[in-house]
């Protein structure tokens, strides 16, 4: 049973900006599904439509079989949403904040509480501290056990991760799996391709569009360029020069490296590409031979020079 | 209902966790209570007098002698020329000229027509007015006397008031010419021997519901008017736009409550703080200024419950149209403005224009000062404050709709 359809969503903002073009969409029952684009895609458009929060112009979407136009009250029943800001009180405690949002669900922590138990156990010891005065990853902590207090069959969240340090990020990650066990169907967004790789489907959306949708490992089996990696001193000079590179290659700076994917049969062109920086007086290290991560597919489909 | 009690608990956690909120609650209306029914008030105690004598003469000392007896005139001396009380008034030394002319005392017993000229400084026309209004009566007293001891002399005295304004080009004459005050023996011949008595007719006032006059009467219920507006109107505005702000409200809406739910969460805790604030307004009204409630309180408060529910959804309203709280800000301060200069709580409505009669149809403001005044003041029934009470709970119903209908759980 598929828990969530998506058929031909399209949403304009204001006439002019289009947000969402054509849409179409499977997430499954019981998985980890990852909405992966950089800033400003429609990750959290799509994720406002999803959530009952904003009207498409056009299009079917299905939670659970529920319309989420004209069911909206039973939607929100199943769902829980983290929105990509702290929405919580900040003026009220930790506990306050739960007691809060169990009831708004009409629910109480007791009942679920093997739900958030693992999650509770970390941020109980602040129960009594204000929200806002938590740290980042605590807050994200609450924030999520208020959007299981329900026990949802489905959990949205908005970019998580976004902001929050890379032990935070793991352990958050772990959580997610964790809550999988309660068979509860987890759509995430983030635009850090990174963080694809641990969710079992992943969408890869980009100026409002879906451009593919596979598990990471399939994505990354689907890359069809060579992808070598070198350190250079001047990337800026570098990826100048490149331009004038005469081989089929999409190239890239990828933190201190450059990222290079040829599209030509390596055996002549590799011999050829070092010659080519030699002319141009690009000094380098050591040219090396890489597996492709979900960034650099995401940019191989973006620059689509196959 | 278990999920009201939460919304109400949750506001209350919330307004008694915010010093800035609670500082409004509780020091705002103090502050209005103890600083504005000193401070805000028409009479006019003290006016500082000048005088130009040309004449020198007996009469014109007796004249500017009698206004030494006043508690309200502070006489700041005889002037020489009128450039130096031109120059005294710029610099608001003085308030109010009085010009003798030469030859008046002259004038007065050969019977000839004389003019005493009063310059008031008219920056504040309630002063000037009410200031030459004093003048005029302390020196038509005078004349009076002045007649009765010399009737066989005919004479006319004339007051002519002018008012000045203090700017050096702008300077308007309120009626040059005065009214003419004659005495009533002015028109008696001359060989008259034994002259009447003249007529003298005193009047006395009886102010009925505010026997004193006192202008802290007026001043005090309108206190209690701003504040539960205050409360109502302004704290609810900015409640529900910080939450839009802050992100909560999307948190909330994608929980199942309903939006009359979450509205009546919010309109509660701030009905009950309004109507609080309103109890404490009554008690500092009776224990300090002395004004207690000469009607029923019950009905006082049924009403205010009314007004409250007017103001919570007019608050609501606001904020469910507005983004943000700097937004809401402004409307409740433009519209708040408009309401206390319409409704006649500090000014009388009498004197405005029919435009601004209709206009005040849409005050709930104008009303609700009505039903105050009537109640606490004149002791009145229900009878007399039902078309109030309609008008008041016809809005509440209207406002409230459009406040649930405005607040939208999912944007286009």
């Amino acid at each position: 049973m598929s828990a969530i359809s998506i058929r031909g969503v399209n949403k304009t903002y204001d006439g002019k900006v289009v947000a969402l073009k054509d849409i179409n969409l499977e997430v499954e029952e019981g998985e980890v599904f990852g909405l992966v684009g950089p800033d400003g895609a429609g990750k959290s458009t799509l994720f406002n439509i999803l959530t009952t929060l904003l009207l498409p112009d056009a299009g079917d979407i299905r939670v659970f079989q529920m319309d989420v136009i004209r069911d909206y009250k039973a939607v929100r029943q199943i769902i829980g949403y983290l929105p990509g800001t702290f929405s919580l009180y900040p003026d009220l405690s930790v506990q306050e904040n739960l007691d809060f949002f169990a009831v708004m669900y009409k629910s109480s922590i007791e009942e679920n509480m093997n739900i958030i138990e693992p999650i509770w156990k970390q941020i109980s010891p602040f129960k009594d501290r204000k929200a806002g005065k938590l740290s980042g990853g605590m807050k994200q902590k609450l924030a999520l056990c208020c959007a299981l207090i329900h026990r949802p069959r489905i959990l949205f969240l908005d970019e998580p991760t976004t902001g929050v340090d890379p032990v935070s990020r793991k352990e958050f990650w772990d959580i997610l799996k964790s809550i999988r066990q309660h068979d509860i169907t987890v759509v995430v967004s983030t635009p850090y391709m990174d963080e694809a790789t641990r969710c079992d489907r992943i969408a890869l959306i980009q100026d409002g569009e879906i451009i593919g949708v596979n598990p990471p490992q399939t994505i990354i089996q689907n890359f069809k360029g060579h992808l070598y990696t070198f350190k250079s001193d001047d990337i800026f000079s570098l990826l100048q020069v490149m331009e004038q590179c005469p081989l089929r290659c999409n190239y890239y700076p990828y933190g201190e490296h450059c990222h290079v994917a040829f599209y030509e049969d390596m055996e002549t062109a590799m011999p050829q590409f070092e010659r080519f920086l030699e002319e141009h007086q690009q000094p380098h290290s050591e040219i090396t031979a890489i597996q492709p991560s979900v960034e650099d597919c995401f940019i191989e489909i973006v620059k689509g020079k196959t | 209902m278990r999920t009201i009690l939460i919304l109400i608990k949750k506001e209350f956690l919330q307004v008694f966790r915010n010093p800035l909120l609670l500082s409004i609650l509780v020091v705002a209306p103090m502050v209005e209570f103890m600083i504005f029914p000193f401070c805000a008030d028409y009479e006019i105690k003290v006016l500082n007098i000048a005088f130009i004598d040309n004449d020198r003469s007996q009469i014109s000392k007796d004249i500017i002698h009698s206004f030494n007896s006043s508690d309200i005139f502070v006489s700041k001396g005889l002037l020489t020329s009128k450039k130096e009380a031109d120059e005294k008034m710029k610099h608001d030394k003085i308030d109010l000229l009085v010009e003798f002319p030469s030859h008046f005392e002259e004038s007065l017993y050969k019977n000839e027509p004389t003019v005493i000229a009063v310059t008031a400084n008219a920056i504040n026309s309630v002063k000037a007015g009410i200031g030459t209004g004093y003048v005029q009566e302390i020196i038509g007293g005078y004349m009076q006397d002045f007649a009765a001891a010399n009737t066989p002399s005919n004479m006319s005295a004339a007051i002519a008031q002018q008012a000045s304004m203090q700017s050096n080009s702008a300077s308007f004459s309120q009626g040059e010419d005065g009214e003419r005050q004659s005495n009533s023996s002015a028109v008696m011949p001359a060989q008259t021997i034994t002259p009447p008595m003249p007529i003298r007719i005193n009047i006395s006032n009886i102010y009925w519901y505010n026997e004193q006059m006192n202008y802290k009467n007026l001043i005090v219920p309108g206190i209690l008017v701003i504040l539960v507006t205050l409360i109502g109107c302004y704290v609810t505005a900015l409640n529900l736009v910080r939450e839009k702000e802050i992100g909560t409200i999307e948190q909330v809406n994608v929980t199942p409550i309903r939006r009359w739910q979450f509205l009546l969460g919010k309109m509660i805790p701030f009905w009950l703080l309004g109507m609080a604030e309103f109890g404490a307004g009554l008690i500092i009204m009776k224990f300090v200024f002395g004004i207690s409630v000469q009607g029923s309180l019950p009905l006082l408060l049924g009403i205010t419950a009314i007004y409250l529910l007017v103001m919570l959804g007019l608050g609501f309203f606001i904020s469910s149209v507005s983004e943000n709280q700097l937004q809401s800000m402004f409307i409740v301060l433009f519209l708040f403005i408009v309401f206390v200069l319409l409704s006649g709580v500090f000014t009388p409505t009498e004197g405005m224009p029919g435009w601004a009669h209709k206009i005040n149809y849409l005050n709930p403001m104008s009303f609700y000062i009505e039903v105050i005044k009537k109640i606490i003041l004149k002791g009145s029934e229900f009878e007399s404050v039902m078309r109030e009470t309609i008008v008041l709970s016809v809005m509440a119903v209207i406002i409230n709709t459009g406040a649930v209908l405005s607040y939208r759980e999912a944007s286009k």
